[in-house]
This record gives C-alpha cells, sequence and structure tokens, in this order.
C-alpha cells in the first residue's frame, strides 16, 4: 500500500508503469510491437503531440488553458509550407515559422493577462481566427511542393534517432530543467497555486502569464514545422482537432487543470501514452476506429481514479494534521505553563 | 437583469447592422426565401447550444456535444438500418444522447475531476463508440447511412405554415428552454447552483441532483442537433458535428453567458446563433469560403467578451485604481 | 530618533469620492508592538495597504528609517523590510514549505536554508520544511507567513487579525514568538478587534474611526472603558446594544418536551455531545474557535456525516434524513460564513430570501407575485436597508446582508434554528436589530441554538449555555451561573492560570 500511494503521488512514475504495462501486454498478443524499430515509430510519430503538450503546461500550471494550439500548429505548417514553395530558405522559413507561433501565443497572453478575458474564450477566438487565416493563406488548397531537403530531414539520424525526435527531446529536457530548477520556472508554478500570494511576494504574475502562453505558442510552431518535415505536405485541417488531444496528454500525464500542479516530464509521458494506445490497435489486430473510444474511456478512468485517490489522499492528511495538531497543542500548554 | 436585457438588445442591434451590411454589399443577401433557408445550414448550432446554456450556467461546460451529435446519427442510422421503425429508432437514439449527459453529469457531480476534462475524456469515448457502431456495421465513415424514408427526410426539409421545419424547431427549442430557466423552479435552481453551488447546497437545494440534469439537457440537446443533421443531409453520419464544438460554445459565450456561471440566457443563445450564421452566411456570398469566416467569428467572440467585460461605470474607477495599483 | 523605523504623515486617500483615510500620523519604533484597532470600513486596512504598497496614498508622506519612500507594489515595500502577513494567509498549496518561504528570492538555495534553519532555532520552532502547503493548519500557515517576512530581512512586520481562525494554545505560541521578534528589535503593527489582546501584547494603540485616529498613545495610559470610547461613534455604554429582555420562566422547558435532542453525537471534531433543546429557549455554545461547534452544528444540519450518536427532532430520528428533510421537517443552520456559504452574490434578494423554500411552492413555475411578496415582507420585517427585492445582494452592507441571509432561513418556518456567529463583521446597528430579532424568534416558541464566539453575546442572550472545548462538552451552564467569567473559563478548558501571562 504504501508503495503504491508513493508511485500515484509522482504521476511520472504511475505513467511510466503504465506505459510499460500496456507495451507489455500488446507485446504478449503481438511480439512485433515490442521490437526497437516500432517503438521508435511510437515515439516518433508521438512527438508533435508531446512538443504541443510541454508547451501547453507552462499554460496549465498557470491555471490557464490554451485552446488554439491546434490552430497554431496549423497557420504554422502553412506558413512553412508557403514559404518553402516560394523558394525561401529553410532557415529564414523556420524563423518566420517560430514568429508565427510567438506572436499567436503573444495575441492571447496579451488577452488573458492585460484583457482579463478568460482564457478558454480568448483561445477559442484565436482558433477560429487562426484557422481562418491559414485558409485564407493556402487558399484552400493543400500545399505539397515541399522541397526534398527540407523533407529529408526526417530521415537525418544522430546517433540512431531521426532529427524530429531530437528536437522533441531537447525540447522536452529543457522545459523540465527551466521549471525544476530555475527561479523563474518556479514562478509558473506560484502564479498557478495561488496568484494573489504570487503577486504579494513580487512575482510579476501578468507578465508570467503572457509568457506561458507565448511559449504554448511556439511549441505548436516547432509542432507545425515538425510536421512538415514529417509529412511532406499541409493539408488544409493540419493540427485541428489538436488542442483537445494535447489538453488530454497533459492531463493523462498528471498536470492539473487548477494550475501549480504536474510536470512537463509527465505531460510529454501523456503524450506517448495517448499514441501508445493508437499505434498498438494495428498489433492488436483491433480496427483503428476503436482508438478514440479506448482513449477517452482510459482517460475518464484515470483521470477519476486520480480524483479518487487524491481525495483519499487529503482525507488522510487531514486526520495526520488533527493528531499532530493535538500533540502540538499539548506541547504548547506545557511551554507557557 | 437589465444588463442582460442590454446585451440581448445589443446583439438584435447588431444582427440588423449585419443584415444591412451585407445587404448594402450584395442586394441578392436580403432575398427573404434565401435568407430563411439559409438558416438551415446552421441551425442544428443554436439546437445544441441552447440546451448548453444550462450546463455553462451552472458553472460548467460540455465539450463531448459534437460526439453526441454524430452518436445519435449514427444510432438512428444503424438501428434503422437493422429494420427498426425509423421513429423508433430515433426515440432510441434521443434516449441515449441523454444517456450521454447523464454520464457527464453523474461524473461531475459525484468527482471532483473538472467538467473539461471529464466532458473531454467522454467527447473520445463517444465519438469512438459513434465509430465502433459505424465500423462495426460496416457502414463507411464518409457516405453514412442513408436512404431513410420520406418522412423521415421530410422531417427537417419539409415546411410547416410556409416555414422551414428546422426553424421551427429552433424556435420552439429557444421558447422552451427559456421558459424552462426563466420562469420554473428548476431554472431558478439551475442559476442559484452556478452562482453559488455552496450556498446552494446549505439552502437545501439538491445541487448534484440539478448538475446532473442540466448535462442531460445539453447531452439531449446534441441528440436533437443530430437528429435534425441526419434528416437535413438524409444521411447517418458517425462525425456530424466533430466540428460543432467550438461554434456552440461560441454561440453560448456571445450570447451573454458567463463561462464562470451564474449568469445567461436561451435567448441570448439563441440570438447569437443566428448572428453567428447570417455573418457566415454574408461572408459566403462575398465570396468567402465558410472556413475563412472563422476569422471574423473569432474576432466577433473576443470582442464580445471584451465589450461584456467592461462596465462602462467602473471605467472611471478604474483610472482611479490603475493610478493605484499599476501592475508589474 | 535613531530607533525609529516608520513614520507616515497625513496620509490621505479616497475612492471614487470617498474619503477612506483623512490624514493619518503613526509613528513605529524599534522593538515595539503597535496596535491598530478600528470598526470595520474605519480605514484600517487601506492604512496597511498604503504602507505594504498595495495601494498609493492621494497624500502624504512615508518615512522608512529616516528616507522618504514611495512604494510602487508589495515588492518595494519588502525591499525596505515591510512585510505583511495578510488575514488568511495566502500560501502555495502545491508548494513546500521550503518553496513557500524561498520563492522569489535571489540568494543561492545554500544561504535560504541556512536563513531558516537560523530563525526556526531562534523562534523554537518545529517544522518539516518538506511539508507541503495544502497540509498546513492556518496557524502554520502563518508561521510560514512570518518566515516568509523573516527571510526577507522584515524590520516591520503587518499582522492583520491574526488570531481571528486561531485557537487558544496557537494563540499563544504567536503572542510569545511576537514578544522574541519584538526583542530582536522588530517593529510590529497588531491589527485586531479583541481589545483583550491590546493589554496582553502591544506597547502603543491607535483607535482609528472612520479615517482619522481617534485616540493614541502608550498602552498603560489606556483602559478597556477608554479604549471602547475612542471606538464608538457616540458614546454607546456597550459594544452592543442591551436588550429589554422579558424574562421567560428561569426553569423554561423544564415541563415540556424537548424539540431537539443529541444524544451522545460524535463526528469530524467532536466527541460524545449531549444536549436537549426545548422551545422557547436560547441554547448559547461557546468555546474559542476550532473547539468544534462549527463542526457539531453542521453534522446536526446533515451537512457533515456523524460517526455515532442519535439526533431526535421532535422526538423523531432524523440522522437517516437528507439535508433537504430536515430542513422540511423544521431545522435550519444559519451558516457562519456568509460570502461563502450563505449569499448568492449576483442575484437578487429575493431570489436569496426564497432559495431555501423553492420546494414549497409546488407549482411548476415560480409564483412570481407571491415571491415578491414574501420578500418585501422579509425586508420589511428585519428593516433591511434596500432599494427593492429586486436589489442585488452584493451590493448591500454585511449587516443587511446577513438579514437576508437570516431571513431566508427563517422563510422555512423552522422550529429549531441554529446560528453560527450571527453577528460576525457587521456593525452596531445591525447587531442591535439581529439581537432583536433572535429574542423575539425565541418568543414565538423557536428553538435557538446560539454559536458564538462573542461571549458578551452569548451572556446576553442565552438561557444556558453549553461549553466545548478541543471537541468536548466540557459543562452546561445555567441562567443564573451565566457571566463572561465562568464561560471564558470553561471555553479556555483547564488552562485558567494561562491568563496571568
Amino acid at each position: 500500500m504504501n508503495l503504491l500511494s508513493k508511485i500515484m503521488k509522482q504521476r511520472e512514475i504511475s505513467i511510466v508503469v503504465l506505459i510499460v504495462v500496456f507495451i507489455a501486454i500488446v507485446g504478449m498478443v503481438n511480439s512485433k510491437f515490442v521490437t526497437g524499430k516500432s517503438l521508435l515509430l511510437l515515439v516518433e510519430s508521438a512527438i508533435i503531440l508531446l512538443i504541443l503538450a510541454v508547451g501547453q503546461s507552462f499554460v496549465l500550471l498557470t491555471r490557464e488553458i490554451d485552446v488554439s494550439v491546434g490552430a497554431t500548429m496549423g497557420l504554422s505548417a502553412a506558413v512553412c509550407g508557403l514559404l518553402l514553395t516560394s523558394g525561401v530558405s529553410g532557415w529564414v522559413s523556420a524563423l518566420a515559422v517560430l514568429a508565427v507561433g510567438v506572436l499567436a501565443g503573444l495575441f492571447n497572453g496579451l488577452g488573458v493577462a492585460y484583457l482579463r478575458i478568460p482564457a478558454i474564450i480568448m483561445t477559442l477566438g484565436t482558433l477560429g481566427i487562426l484557422r481562418g487565416f491559414m485558409i485564407i493563406l493556402t487558399g484552400g488548397k493543400w500545399i505539397e511542393d515541399i522541397p526534398n531537403y527540407f523533407k529529408k530531414l526526417s530521415g537525418t539520424d544522430f546517433i540512431g534517432l531521426p532529427l524530429p525526435v531530437w528536437i522533441g527531446l531537447v525540447i522536452l529536457v529543457a522545459a523540465y530543467l527551466v521549471l525544476r530548477l530555475t527561479k523563474f520556472g518556479r514562478y509558473f508554478y506560484a502564479v498557478g497555486d495561488n496568484a494573489d500570494g504570487a503577486r504579494l511576494i513580487g512575482i510579476p504574475v501578468s507578465k508570467v502569464r503572457v509568457l506561458a502562453f507565448v511559449l504554448s505558442g511556439l511549441s505548436a510552431s516547432v509542432a507545425g514545422l515538425i510536421f512538415v518535415i514529417n509529412i511532406g505536405f499541409v493539408p488544409n485541417q493540419t493540427g485541428s482537432g489538436m488542442e483537445l488531444q494535447v489538453i488530454a496528454a497533459a492531463v493523462l500525464g498528471g498536470v492539473s487543470l487548477n494550475g501549480g500542479l504536474g510536470t512537463v516530464l509527465g505531460a510529454g509521458l501523456g503524450a506517448i501514452f495517448l499514441t501508445a494506445i493508437n499505434s498498438s490497435l494495428i498489433y492488436l489486430k483491433i480496427p483503428a476506429y476503436w482508438n478514440n473510444a479506448i482513449s477517452g474511456f482510459l482517460l475518464l478512468v484515470i483521470v477519476i481514479s486520480d480524483s479518487r485517490f487524491q481525495s483519499f489522499l487529503a482525507n488522510s492528511q487531514f486526520k495526520k494534521k488533527e493528531t499532530a495538531e493535538a500533540e502540538g497543542g499539548g506541547q504548547g500548554d506545557e511551554a507557557t505553563l | 437583469m437589465k444588463l442582460l436585457f442590454r446585451w440581448e438588445g445589443a446583439l438584435v442591434i447588431f444582427l440588423i447592422l449585419e443584415l444591412i451590411f451585407f445587404g448594402l454589399m450584395n442586394p441578392d443577401f436580403l432575398n427573404l426565401t434565401n435568407l430563411i433557408f439559409s438558416m438551415n445550414d446552421y441551425v442544428y448550432i443554436g439546437l445544441a447550444a441552447i440546451p448548453m446554456t444550462y450546463v455553462i450556467i451552472t458553472g460548467g461546460i460540455d465539450v463531448s456535444v459534437g460526439s453526441t451529435i454524430g452518436l445519435t446519427s449514427i444510432i438512428i442510422g444503424v438501428l434503422w438500418m437493422n429494420g427498426l421503425n425509423v421513429w423508433l429508432a430515433v426515440l432510441i437514439a434521443l434516449l441515449i444522447s441523454a444517456c450521454a449527459g447523464a454520464v457527464n453529469g453523474t461524473v461531475v457531480a459525484t468527482t471532483n475531476v473538472q467538467p473539461l476534462v471529464v466532458t473531454l475524456g467522454t467527447m473520445f469515448l463517444f465519438s469512438g463508440i459513434a465509430l465502433v457502431i459505424s465500423g462495426g456495421s460496416s457502414a463507411s465513415g464518409y457516405e453514412g447511412i442513408s436512404g431513410f424514408p420520406d418522412a423521415f427526410v421530410q422531417l427537417a426539409n419539409g415546411e410547416t405554415f410556409g416555414l422551414p421545419n428546422p426553424i421551427l424547431f429552433f424556435f420552439g427549442i429557444m421558447i422552451f428552454f427559456a421558459v424552462m430557466l426563466n420562469l420554473t423552479r428548476f431554472g431558478r435552481q439551475v442559476f442559484l447552483v452556478g452562482i453559488n453551488p455552496k450556498s446552494a447546497r446549505y439552502s437545501g437545494i439538491r445541487v448534484k441532483s440539478i448538475i446532473i440534469w442540466s448535462y442531460i439537457i445539453a447531452g439531449l440537446g446534441g441528440g436533437v442537433s443530430g437528429l435534425i443533421l441526419t434528416s437535413y443531409f438524409s444521411s447517418a453520419r458517425s462525425d456530424l458535428g466533430t466540428e460543432a464544438v467550438l461554434p456552440v460554445i461560441t454561440a453560448v459565450v456571445l450570447g451573454g453567458t458567463s463561462i464562470t456561471g451564474g449568469k445567461g440566457t436561451v435567448v441570448g443563445t439563441g440570438i447569437a446563433s443566428i448572428v453567428i450564421g447570417m455573418m457566415q452566411y454574408g461572408l459566403q456570398m462575398m465570396s468567402m469560403t465558410s472556413q475563412e469566416t472563422s476569422v471574423v467569428i473569432g474576432f466577433l467572440l473576443i470582442i464580445a467578451v471584451l465589450l461584456r467585460l467592461t462596465n462602462w461605470g467602473l471605467l472611471k474607477k478604474f483610472h482611479t485604481k490603475k493610478a493605484a495599483v499599476k501592475e508589474p | 530618533m535613531d530607533d525609529q523605523l516608520l513614520h507616515i504623515r497625513q496620509i490621505y486617500k479616497q475612492f471614487a469620492g470617498n474619503p477612506v483615510l483623512k490624514g493619518v500620523d503613526l509613528t513605529l519604533y524599534k522593538g515595539e508592538v503597535f496596535a491598530i484597532v478600528g470598526g470595520n470600513g474605519a480605514g484600517k486596512s487601506t492604512l496597511m495597504k498604503i504602507i505594504t504598497g498595495l495601494y498609493r496614498p492621494d497624500q502624504g508622506q512615508m518615512v522608512v528609517e529616516g528616507s522618504e519612500v514611495l512604494f510602487h507594489q508589495p515588492s518595494d515595500a519588502h525591499k525596505h523590510g515591510i512585510y505583511l502577513v495578510p488575514q488568511e494567509p495566502l500560501i502555495f498549496p502545491n508548494m513546500t514549505i521550503r518553496e513557500n518561504v524561498t520563492i522569489g528570492l535571489h540568494e543561492n538555495k545554500a544561504e535560504c536554508a541556512r536563513r531558516i534553519q537560523h530563525y526556526l532555532s531562534v523562534l523554537g520552532w518545529n517544522l518539516d520544511l518538506n511539508r507541503r502547503g495544502l497540509s498546513l493548519s492556518i496557524a502554520e500557515q502563518q508561521l510560514v507567513e512570518l518566515l516568509r517576512g523573516l527571510i526577507r530581512n522584515a524590520k516591520i512586520l503587518i499582522l492583520d487579525e491574526p488570531t481571528s481562525t486561531l485557537t487558544f494554545s496557537e494563540i499563544n505560541s504567536l503572542f510569545s514568538t511576537i514578544k522574541k521578534l519584538t526583542s530582536e528589535g522588530l517593529g510590529v503593527f497588531y491589527i485586531t478587534h479583541r481589545l483583550t489582546e491590546i493589554f496582553e501584547l502591544a506597547d502603543t494603540v491607535a483607535v482609528l474611526r472612520d479615517g482619522v485616529i481617534s485616540a493614541k498613545g502608550p498602552v498603560r495610559d489606556f483602559t478597556y472603558e477608554k479604549l471602547l470610547e475612542g471606538l464608538m461613534p457616540e458614546k454607546i455604554e456597550v459594544l452592543a446594544p442591551q436588550l429589554e429582555r422579558t424574562e421567560a420562566k428561569p426553569s423554561a422547558g423544564q415541563h415540556r418536551e424537548p424539540i431537539l435532542s443529541v444524544k451522545n453525537l460524535s463526528g469530524y471534531r467532536f466527541q460524545n455531545i449531549s444536549f436537549d433543546l426545548y422551545p422557547g429557549e436560547i441554547l448559547g455554545i461557546a468555546g474559542v474557535v476550532g473547539a468544534g461547534r462549527t463542526e457539531l452544528a453542521t453534522s446536526i444540519f446533515g451537512l457533515e456525516p456523524s460517526n455515532s450518536g442519535e439526533i431526535f427532532l421532535d422526538r423523531e430520528s432524523i440522522k437517516k434524513y437528507s439535508l433537504r428533510e430536515r430542513i422540511n421537517r423544521g431545522l435550519v443552520y444559519v451558516p457562519e460564513d456568509r460570502h461563502q456559504h450563505g449569499l448568492f452574490s449576483i442575484a437578487s434578494l429575493k431570489m436569496n430570501i426564497t432559495s431555501t423554500i423553492l420546494p414549497k411552492f409546488r407549482s411548476l413555475f415560480i409564483p412570481f407575485k407571491k415571491e415578491q411578496d414574501i420578500a418585501a415582507q422579509a425586508i420589511n420585517s428585519l428593516k433591511v436597508v434596500t432599494t427593492g427585492p429586486s436589489q442585488f445582494i452584493s451590493n448591500l452592507s454585511g449587516g443587511n446582508q446577513q438579514k437576508i441571509v437570516l431571513s431566508k432561513y427563517l422563510e422555512t418556518g423552522p422550529k429549531v434554528i441554529i446560528l453560527d456567529e450571527p453577528t460576525r463583521g457587521i456593525d452596531a446597528g445591525a447587531r442591535g436589530d439581529i439581537y432583536k430579532m433572535i429574542d423575539d424568534l425565541k418568543h414565538t416558541g423557536l428553538a435557538v441554538i446560539l454559536i458564538s464566539s462573542d461571549t458578551e453575546e452569548i451572556v446576553q442572550l442565552s438561557d444556558r449555555v453549553l461549553v466545548m472545548h478541543e471537541g468536548r462538552m466540557t459543562t452546561t451552564i445555567a441562567k443564573e451561573d451565566l457571566t463572561i467569567d465562568s464561560i471564558t473559563t470553561a471555553a479556555f478548558g483547564i488552562q485558567k492560570e494561562l491568563k496571568t501571562l
């Protein structure tokens, strides 16, 4: 029991355990799933969701939400595709795309932090705006003639891992370290945990919120870039529906919508878990259309049982506190007597 | 209360301006028959948004409604395809949509998981079930199940008193839910729960049951919306409504319902869905595609909320306050 | 002059044309505990918010240790060594104590840790720094806030009503902490409404009334009466107006059946409570905050489960009934926290008043005419100051809001009404109205349970008092023996000798 509650307390560990158990079960049914190659494929296909989830975590930690990331990703991919097909160099295109993400995030952040528009409304509006921009830019057509050198990036290996995976890992680790170790990283937690308290001790709450949205936008544009690299063309609906998957991944990984709780590592693992469910279906010979039902069911089960566990935890802590208080009270009396 | 009236009034004025603007840009726009029939294309948004207003007033949200639309549609189709009377199929499908709402409501009311997360889960779950039903019955996803009997197709394509049936449905449902929200004891409790759930509990209101019923209503709204869409296209598909979630929530919020709960009107939601639909129709006549119009609608949403948040009386106070508390 | 920490001169502040501070002067010295008392709306919290940089004064000067300052935000005040410990501590629930204390600091971790240890050992506290914020009691949260201030090199600490939610032993340990800190040279502003604390702790006291300081000086020059004099708008004898009490028979209820009977009830934070309540009786429940009184009341009302024991209403066991059914049978509880549990802030008065009796309407539709009448009558009979039943309750003063909360429960036609701190945070006028009302209720045959931390209130109103201490009933005091002293002795349990400290 003790070990179990320790594991449950550390969401990262419990989600790793879940992933491992899941992969093991699928592997028992079909050993092809547990080969290095198919596992690498799993990680590769999870990268976009993972990057988005890392960015979203910053926003969720500050107790806000960003549902515009799918549209930002789509617009970024479209901008990238258009620039590349009109002959702009890869580096310049990439920088322009990142600027798109930053601007989108800035727009959201300023609206939420300074104009006090509820985040869900603000980013819902942005979602519509960016999605519309994308269609206007592309004229509703798919972008197909991405230069080969750019597409080939997906095959570029360093030490056995393709470039997109490296990008994802670097972002994940960097975000983890910033949040974990730097003073500024802790501000994201503080703002989400207790905004008034944060303001009182001099944390620039509004700036932190804006930055969170900028990082989320930035991650979405990186995801858009990787989409172009991986897929090699840009369909109209690129990124649509991603926003809800991203939030699902982050929540699955233990990031709380109430702010101040969770890690990017968890969010990334959540993304991998969601993808693992998706890619395992083939190996289990389950038709692909089962994917949503299974993901949704698992998300509900995990989230509900986690909530039950947390309230159980709070209860037992209360009891501990009660006895501690009684003892503390006794000591206090002795001291004053 | 006055402020809410003002907001609905503002929406109506905006709607009239919209008509004038598009009329000036393109006189064909004001062709009454076309205008009325154009509503058929977006009435399903309002049908889902109106009951959703209840959920948002309680302080919740239901993003699974799009999936409920698809689920209802495919259930009608599959049941009918397997030989059931089409009206019986409709009845069962609507019951199932209510059950879907009940699942949402029960989880929201009895756990402390946020409504967004709960309905996100059921969004995947319901759309998944719809896909499984569709896939299992080997109904092709894109074409769906078609060939419904004429009576069923007429439900959304026919006319009564010279008005298209879906529009009559829309106004009927709007009036029904507006009356229920503003005049009945149930509606009152929905507001009270949304304003302060703890006070509601201390006042002896059965908070959980009010929340569950609100979600059931929202689920049913998705069901009705799915039914009308299925009949309108005379085709049952599991992916009907996948794109509906955001416009539905936009309509509710644009209609003046506070996303934090406690405040809102059904009529506002109804008018807002017409505003959005007319906007799309008008822009399309100005040769924008429906996807491109989302730029305008996105801005509309943000500006509308900004206007609502600006309390003009407070503006003066804000000036003095700004001088005092300047945010870092 | 060297030991002058803070000097403020002629501070003025107004909000939207309402003057809140009208020329306030104060000087705080090293090692001094400076108490500030004042009623609600006297301007205490505005003054403190100016000192901590949350507001800027319209006029006036602030001098910290000899140099004039102008704060734009709280962190400016922190830089000058001014730290406010708010009434409700602003803790980060998901962070550890260590993080809660050190967040926002620029020193390295080792240095921070060293200094935390230093203060812990100086003050003799024993805190596990790895505990999460959400596991802390209010008293512990205050310690964390104090630490936060100290580690930011605070020279001036502002404590805003720190004892309002503490238990007796916690208050004592807080006082000894404050004394240790001032002996190290800190200056402390101590905001309170409990006059006894001033004599126990403070060196200097200032009384704030309507934005000006009405009395100021060393505590030794003050008496209880003199303080009160400074607080009262006009000279009123005691805090609350005396009631013309028509005496009920001293042995009221002895020959009647009890309306409410609680037998060996135990639950979260209370054990083994038994009492009988008779119609036409006011039973006071006294005790310090944290004694388990609210927990007992919410359990009786059905908000919280009870573990063992029985509750009889009209001789019928009601433990099996839901809250709604208990209300229908004539038992109501008027909650202590008006804003959290009593009000529907963005709703009209009538919506608030009828919120408890919606099931009684029985019709599908709300009878709006009837609702209007009910609300108008309630407003009239309770002398609520309002523009009418359609006014939003958030626009009312605290006292009037409390009257509405009371009336919403009275509309249910109760036989037993439990009032939890019915006069907390409301002005003297409304307080008098509410006392009158409670007395009236009693004479119409209602049974009233009155929970209050205001001992005077209990003495004045109750026919019989049950005293709780740490979740247990310590004693029942009959009408004849009812004095402030007898209650205080019982409420503080055995530690009577502590009062000499």
